[in-house]
């Protein structure tokens, strides 16, 4: 049932099958019954009509037999109506047998002699009691339908039909004629057999030929249906076949029109991201050639400051750092636009994060110490083995840290690793300054500054946390902040050990418990 | 005297390496156009060649196939920071190393040059085995039995390095260090790459290395000497 219930729920053809199947049988239903009701009415009419016709000759002929025998002795009488009966009831045979009381009218008090005779198989109750007294009261013929058990036979139902009979010397008499209507209703049952059949046909025919029609116009559907699954999966190549031209075929031209015009979309963006990534690659190069010229010629300057006057070589200092500065920013910039082209891609290989964090902390110790902080590392073990794009998780490390370093106020910062079999996770956490609750959704917004007024302590380009969040994001990975005024921030990156694989559990808690 | 070709369509940059390089002792020719490389080349063949990757002509890839294709000159190529594709494209042309731009000290550069100009360990004398391969350190010749198998300087060294000390496993990072003169890269990729064509040319079969083995996980170790 519940499978019918699906099939009806997820099948156009099935549906339409099943309701015309249902629609057609009910209307066969309907005039089927009507034709058979009309059919039978007629055939019953038309024995009832030949049944009276042969009862009222019997009895005409009973009357007249018995209206000659007047005055005529007790047995001759009696041999006239045993004769008329005989020769009435031997009309037919077995179940179509005629048969027939005849009855005295109880209540009369002059009659002589009893005449009551009845067929073989008649009994006395075979004559329903108040069909008797309808005979009584009319003075033509009654008949009713009834039922009649033939010996050995189940009840036959028979047509009683009945007048009453003057009898010389014996007043009135009732005559039952009884006439068997098997043979009429083998024939009403022919007739309805053939007309359930003739309407079961019809319904099946029916039901096939809707299959038929549905097929034709569900198979394009079907066709469509699988074509927009070819591209929801990416091949936009797929068309449908169009050999008419009715509705179907608008259907599949438009539908291929669509698919031409989706094509052509998707053709167009991936070339607007090819220009993007021809751009990013085409700006990049063509700045890093003269960058790269001023940092050599910079470096010659900055090698020789100790011969210049004292405003030249700071000029030279300068120069390079802001050169540096430049550089950084370039980078940043390069990477965020790649990012947004969506064309940066993972290099993955096998490394320890613990000693590439041991390597980041130990290239910053000397900036930690310009801002007099330094940095703990708290791990669980010597070496995590991580496959991941060293690259990028290095350059996440590195924003953290500098971003703590920025932010640390002087107080120690805390880097703790935690990993599982599935996960690695990396906690920055310092004690500086921290930051409102209400900004932190905003820390990894572009250069945005929780201060505008603060200057950047290391130069940094602004862009650095963003990044962190990109790179984070495109391993799969997930890079979270936690902050409250003067009790610091706490940063939580938390990678997959598996490049492709998602992160399954958090595993250093981000808001600390102290 | 060192000659090192610099070939780069950028004439700020080029005049300005050939100030460094100058600077440091080294001999430069400037080639400002792919296409014309190879007759510079051959008409006076450097010590190394300093290549860009995008030139008029012919971009830095061809040619660095065209030369690699006449000799076994060290090849540094001088790529984007960051563009991948150009680097690894860079290595299958059969580059030797690469210098990001912008580098960050000319210093570096010179360092580099040189870790690729050196006469390799010449403080070892003699022949080395690896495998089945005997390796003449001093006359840089590897042979199979009479069979001398050629090999790039980078490659060579590359061969020597594992093959000096046997029982080691190299890390990348320590292979980087010795053989590219890195103090500290990330840039794994360089070790892999080379490996493998140094494999194409020296192992029996590629697929199941038996004279650069890797150790998983780890790196790389010399296969057990085999005697014929």
């Amino acid at each position: 049932m519940q499978r019918v219930g699906f099939r009806l729920g997820s099948s156009l053809a099935f549906r339409v099958i099943v309701s015309t199947v249902l629609l057609s049988l009910s209307v066969v239903w309907l005039t089927g019954s009507a034709l058979n009701n009309q059919l039978s009415k007629g055939v019953k009419q038309v024995n009832l009509d030949s049944a009276i016709i042969e009862a009222r000759s019997t009895f005409f002929n009973t009357q007249y037999r018995l209206a000659l025998a007047q005055g005529l002795p007790e047995s001759d009488v009696r041999r006239v109506i045993i004769d008329v009966i005989t020769s009435a009831t031997s009309i037919g045979r077995s179940e179509n047998a005629r048969q027939i009381a005849f009855l005295e009218t109880p209540g009369q008090t002059d009659a002589k002699f009893n005449y009551e005779i009845k067929s073989e198989f008649l009994k006395v109750d075979s004559v329903p009691k108040n069909f008797k007294i309808k005979v009584r009261k009319s003075s033509d013929i009654k008949w009713i339908y009834s039922s009649f058990a033939y010996p050995g036979n189940v009840s036959t139902p028979v047509i009683i039909l009945a007048d009453k009979v003057e009898v010389p010397n014996a007043g009135q008499y009732e005559m039952y004629f009884f006439i068997s209507l098997a043979n009429q209703n083998k024939t009403l049952e022919l007739i309805r057999s053939s007309l359930l059949l003739t309407g079961f046909a019809l319904v099946l025919l029916i039901g096939l030929i809707t299959w038929l029609v549905v097929r034709q116009v569900v198979r394009p559907v079907r066709e469509a249906a699988r074509i927009a699954t070819e591209f929801t999966s990416g091949d936009f190549r797929q068309r449908m076949d169009v050999h008419t031209r009715d509705e179907i075929s608008t259907l599949g031209n438009a539908f291929n029109e669509m698919a031409e015009s989706l094509e052509k979309q998707i053709a167009r963006l991936e070339n607007l991201s090819r220009v993007q990534q021809r751009f990013v690659s085409d700006v990049s190069h063509e700045l890093r050639t003269p960058l790269t010229t001023l940092r050599m010629a910079s470096e010659i300057i900055h090698g020789a400051r100790q011969s210049f006057d004292p405003n030249v070589s700071r000029s030279a200092e300068l120069l390079v750092a802001q050169l540096d500065r430049f550089e950084r920013l370039l980078e940043d910039l390069l990477e965020v636009s790649r990012f947004d082209a969506e064309v940066a891609v993972l290099e993955g290989v096998d490394f320890d994060i613990v000693s590439l964090a041991k390597r980041c902390i130990e290239d910053l110790t000397l900036v930690a110490a310009e801002n007099s902080t330094s940095m703990l590392l708290i791990v669980s073990d010597e070496t995590i083995m991580l496959n991941a794009d060293i690259r990028r998780v290095e350059r996440i490390l590195r924003n953290l840290l500098t971003n703590a370093i920025d932010h640390a106020d002087g107080k120690p910062i805390e880097v703790t690793i935690a990993h599982t079999e599935h996960d690695v996770a990396v906690g920055v956490r310092d004690y500086g300054i921290g930051i409102e609750p209400h900004l932190l959704s905003r820390v990894f917004d572009r250069f945005w500054r929780a201060d505008p007024s603060r200057a950047r302590v290391r130069g940094g380009t602004g862009l650095g946390l963003s990044i962190a969040l990109e790179d984070a994001r495109l391993h799969n990975g997930e890079l979270e902040a936690w902050g409250r005024p003067k009790y610091g921030a706490h940063f939580v990156l938390t990678l997959p050990r598996r490049e492709g694989s998602s992160i399954e559990a958090r595993l250093i808690t981000l808001k600390p418990t102290t | 005297m060192t000659l090192v070709m610099v070939v780069d369509d950028d004439q700020d940059l080029a005049e300005m390496l050939s100030i460094v390089l100058n600077g440091a002792g080294i001999d430069v020719d400037l080639v400002g156009r792919g296409d014309e490389v190879l007759e510079v080349f051959r008409n006076n063949p450097p010590d190394l060649v300093l290549l860009d990757v995008m030139l008029p002509g012919i971009d830095g890839i061809e040619v660095c196939k065209l030369i690699r294709a006449e000799s076994m000159v060290p090849i540094i190529m001088l790529t984007a920071k960051g563009d991948t594709h150009d680097v690894v494209l860079g290595f299958e042309a059969g580059a030797d190393d690469y210098m990001a731009k912008p580098f960050r000290h000319p210093s570096e550069l010179i360092a580099r040059i040189k870790t690729r100009l050196r006469r390799t360990n010449s403080d070892i004398a003699g022949l080395l085995a690896i495998s089945d391969l005997s390796i003449d350190v001093q006359a840089h010749h590897v042979l199979r039995g009479n069979k001398v198998i050629s090999l790039t300087r980078l490659e060579f060294d590359l061969l020597v390095a594992l093959a000096k000390e046997p029982g080691r496993v190299f890390t990348r990072d320590a292979l980087l260090s010795e053989v590219w003169g890195y103090r500290h890269s990330t840039d794994t990729r360089l070790v892999n790459v080379h490996v493998q064509r140094l494999r194409s040319k020296i192992e029996h079969d590629p697929e199941n290395p038996e004279i650069v083995v890797t150790v998983r996980g780890v790196g790389y170790k010399a296969g057990a000497l085999v005697h014929s």
